[in-house]
């Protein structure tokens, strides 16, 4: 199999959402890799496919499965490419800890998050649901995450977001991550009274912010979150 | 016994196939759906010109094929990872033994709850309103507002944001003592409101099972005649948070109100594959947790609504499978993104009301103005509205409903992702009379006006 064929046969499997057959295909290119290849089937291979099955999501011809299956095949992809990229050739943008905070279970707005993320180039830590703050915190070192994002969609689960922002604080940690929070019942003025940095009303806004924090030259904690998407009040 | 013992049933969640929460929601609920989809020919069935459907045939059809992935599926325990099954015999027998009707509340503030058909003339029970958030000083007087509304049968929402000045925090015994508080100041309010026996549906200012063991069964809380509502997560997902809540109604000869969302764009994919995971989810709520009344909400994970063409037709066409071929006592909420004092609130609300209404669901609930996202945004005013509609609009022929769809929807479409919330209701309100402003009062006059004139047949005033 020469070069073109593995990135058509990891596009393929990205889009069908096999992991298997991404993780065989780019087996195939390592095996036999020269300078400048891994980087291709990155390009040309596993980027357009994110930005297809995004963009099918967005229109109504894919699904949260599709979504998170192709993300799943492209972190297949890049775990056996990943030793051979240098620096940037990654095309990761940044890592991003994700998870529903403590006592919610709720996960499809997490889930949907995290695909989109995945499909825009970020390297993605989901911890599932029903997340203590300091699991996100455990998990954002080991990772050596840019992001912790929070999502929730009961009321009563919003002072766990909080206790995230306060537990960085409290641990002299605060200006390691940025913290972003989603959710139902989570507006830009609950983001701002505790003092996290980003609110995006939808998975794609949330990913806007991610965007603009890593890029912006900001340091954690900013002074007024970054909001996208706010509903119009008044 | 008709159907699997409560304690049959927790015995399956820890015998039951193993199964991980993402492999049922990536492969197990999309495989099975796509499969059964193509087995009927049931892909791309969607009419979005005609929202509401009017084809009895392709109503049975997906009920004979949400029954059978009923059986193919079961339902999975997220807590221990195990999937729970149960058997035609034991499906059938529990469908068959369901209850056909059920007396909500006491005395004459109560509400018989009954089996309905498409275009029943028997109206829809409606309850409301959903748990927006208030203060402690403006949950009483909306509630007491709402309850005041005789149009509305059941009182649902709002809820708290705090209890005693201190947050509600989830799984906690913060949440205990605010379902006790909850829906002991509920029962105040009712009788309050002259309406001691309307019955109620939900301790909505804490939503875990810890909320429902503070309020409801408990002296001075919610009563065994009230709704005990037992919600879980999406796509014939269970936990034992609302198995303890299952259980607990049991133990005190209550009312299981079950219900669970089947997401548009989410695990089953396109409308059809919404349609066919509510349709087996809504079975299954019987055999496996005992309900008395339940159904599958639907939502639209992309629009974060359901009165969008997908929703409504999702909504009309799983309904109507279930009211046809069953005598379940249905439920369903239409789910509006628009705000109060808004023209686009009460259409959004007129579409998805009338079209569950009309669809033979058993019990409505809402409103959830502004998507529910915002505190202080609800009035009674709403609830009323709704509340005639799903009254008014039960025995509409649903060709009559689609029409109104057909006329409605493209009013307020194309803003659905970026909605008029409206004005809260300390805006909306005049907080002395406890009556609608003049703007918001004028809006919900035109609105009637023209639903009158499009064949709905309201009140005037």
């Amino acid at each position: 199999m020469n070069l073109e064929e593995v990135i058509t046969k990891v596009y393929e499997a990205v889009m069908e959402g096999d992991a298997e057959a991404a993780r065989t295909a780019a087996q195939i290119a390592v095996n036999d890799l020269k300078l400048g290849e891994p980087l291709r089937i990155v390009r040309e291979g596993i980027q357009p496919a994110m930005d297809k099955i995004g963009k099918d999501f967005e229109n109504g011809e894919a699904f949260l499965p599709n979504l998170m299956l192709a993300g799943d095949a492209a972190i297949a992809t890049l775990e056996v490419i990943l030793p051979f990229l240098q620096g940037d050739e990654t095309g990761i943008r940044g890592v991003v800890v994700l998870g529903t905070v403590y006592g919610d279970m709720h996960d499809i707005g997490k889930n949907i998050l995290s695909a989109i993320l995945i499909a825009n180039g970020f390297k993605v830590v989901d911890l599932g649901v029903n997340v203590q703050p300091k699991e996100f915190l455990e998990a954002a070192e080991k990772a050596g995450a840019n992001i912790i994002a929070t999502s929730t969609l009961l009321s009563t689960c919003l002072p766990y977001q909080r206790d995230l922002v306060n537990l960085l604080k409290d641990s002299g940690k605060r200006n390691k991550f940025f913290v972003i929070c989603g959710g139902g019942p989570v507006t830009p003025e609950w983001v701002g009274s505790i003092h996290a940095d980003g609110y995006g009303r939808e998975a794609p806004d949330a990913v806007k912010v991610c965007e603009q924090l890593l890029s912006g030259g900001f340091v954690p904690p900013l002074e007024k979150p970054i909001v996208e998407g706010a509903l119009k009040i008044g | 016994m008709y159907k699997p013992e409560i304690i049959e049933i927790l015995e399956r969640t820890r015998t039951g196939a193993y199964c991980t929460a993402k492999e049922w929601d990536t492969k197990r609920i999309p495989l099975a759906i796509n499969r059964k989809l193509k087995e009927y020919g049931l892909g791309k069935s969607f009419d979005p010109e005609n929202p509401v459907n009017c084809d009895d045939a392709l109503a049975d059809t997906f009920y004979k094929a949400g029954y059978e992935l009923a059986l193919e599926l079961g339902m999975l325990c997220e807590t221990t990872e195990r999937i729970v099954k149960v058997s035609e015999e034991e499906l059938s027998l529990a469908l068959r033994y369901a209850p056909s009707e059920i007396f909500i509340g006491e005395g004459q503030d109560g509400r018989w709850i009954r089996t309905r058909t498409p275009s029943d003339p028997h109206p829809m029970v409606f309850g409301a309103s959903m748990a927006i958030m208030l203060t402690e000083e403006l949950w009483p007087i909306v509630t007491e507002g709402i309850i005041r509304e005789l149009e509305v049968d059941l009182i649902e929402g709002p809820s708290l944001v705090t209890i005693y000045g201190r947050e509600i925090l989830t799984s906690s015994p913060f949440e205990t003592l605010a379902g006790y508080v909850h829906a002991k100041r509920n029962r105040e309010l009712r009788k309050k409101a002259g309406r001691p026996g309307m019955g109620a549906l939900g301790i909505t200012s804490s939503t875990s099972e810890f909320g429902q063991f503070g309020g409801y069964a408990v002296p001075g809380g919610f009563l065994p005649s009230d709704l005990s509502l037992c919600l879980f997560p999406s796509e014939m997902k269970i936990n034992y948070s609302v198995l303890n809540k299952v259980v607990h109604t049991l133990n005190n000869d209550g009312y299981v109100f079950t219900g669970s969302p089947a997401m548009i764009s989410g695990m089953p994919g396109p409308p059809e594959g919404a349609v066919l995971s509510a349709i087996a989810c809504s079975l299954l709520q019987y055999p496996v947790l005992h309900a008395s009344a339940g159904g599958g909400e639907i939502y639209d994970v992309r629009q974060l609504t359901n009165v969008n063409r997908a929703g409504i037709w999702t909504l009309s066409v799983a309904n109507q499978a279930l009211s046809r071929n069953t005598h379940l006592l249905t439920h369903a909420i239409a789910n509006e993104v628009s705000g109060p004092c808004t023209e686009s609130f009460l259409w959004e609300s007129l579409v998805g009301v009338a079209t569950i209404a009309a669809s033979g669901v058993a019990i409505g609930a809402g409103p959830r103005p502004a998507g529910g996202k915002l505190a202080g945004y609800l009035t009674p005013l709403e609830c009323r509205f709704c509340a005639e509609v799903a009254h008014k609009a039960s025995g509409l022929a649903r060709k009559t409903v689609n029409d109104i769809a057909r006329e409605i929807i493209p009013r307020y479409e194309a803003d659905i992702k970026n909605p008029n919330v409206g004005k809260p209701f300390t805006e909306a309100y005049d907080m002395k009379t406890m009556r609608p402003t003049p703007e918001w009062e004028a809006i919900y006059r035109k609105v009637k006006a023209e639903a009158i004139s499009l064949g709905v047949p309201l009140d005037q005033y």
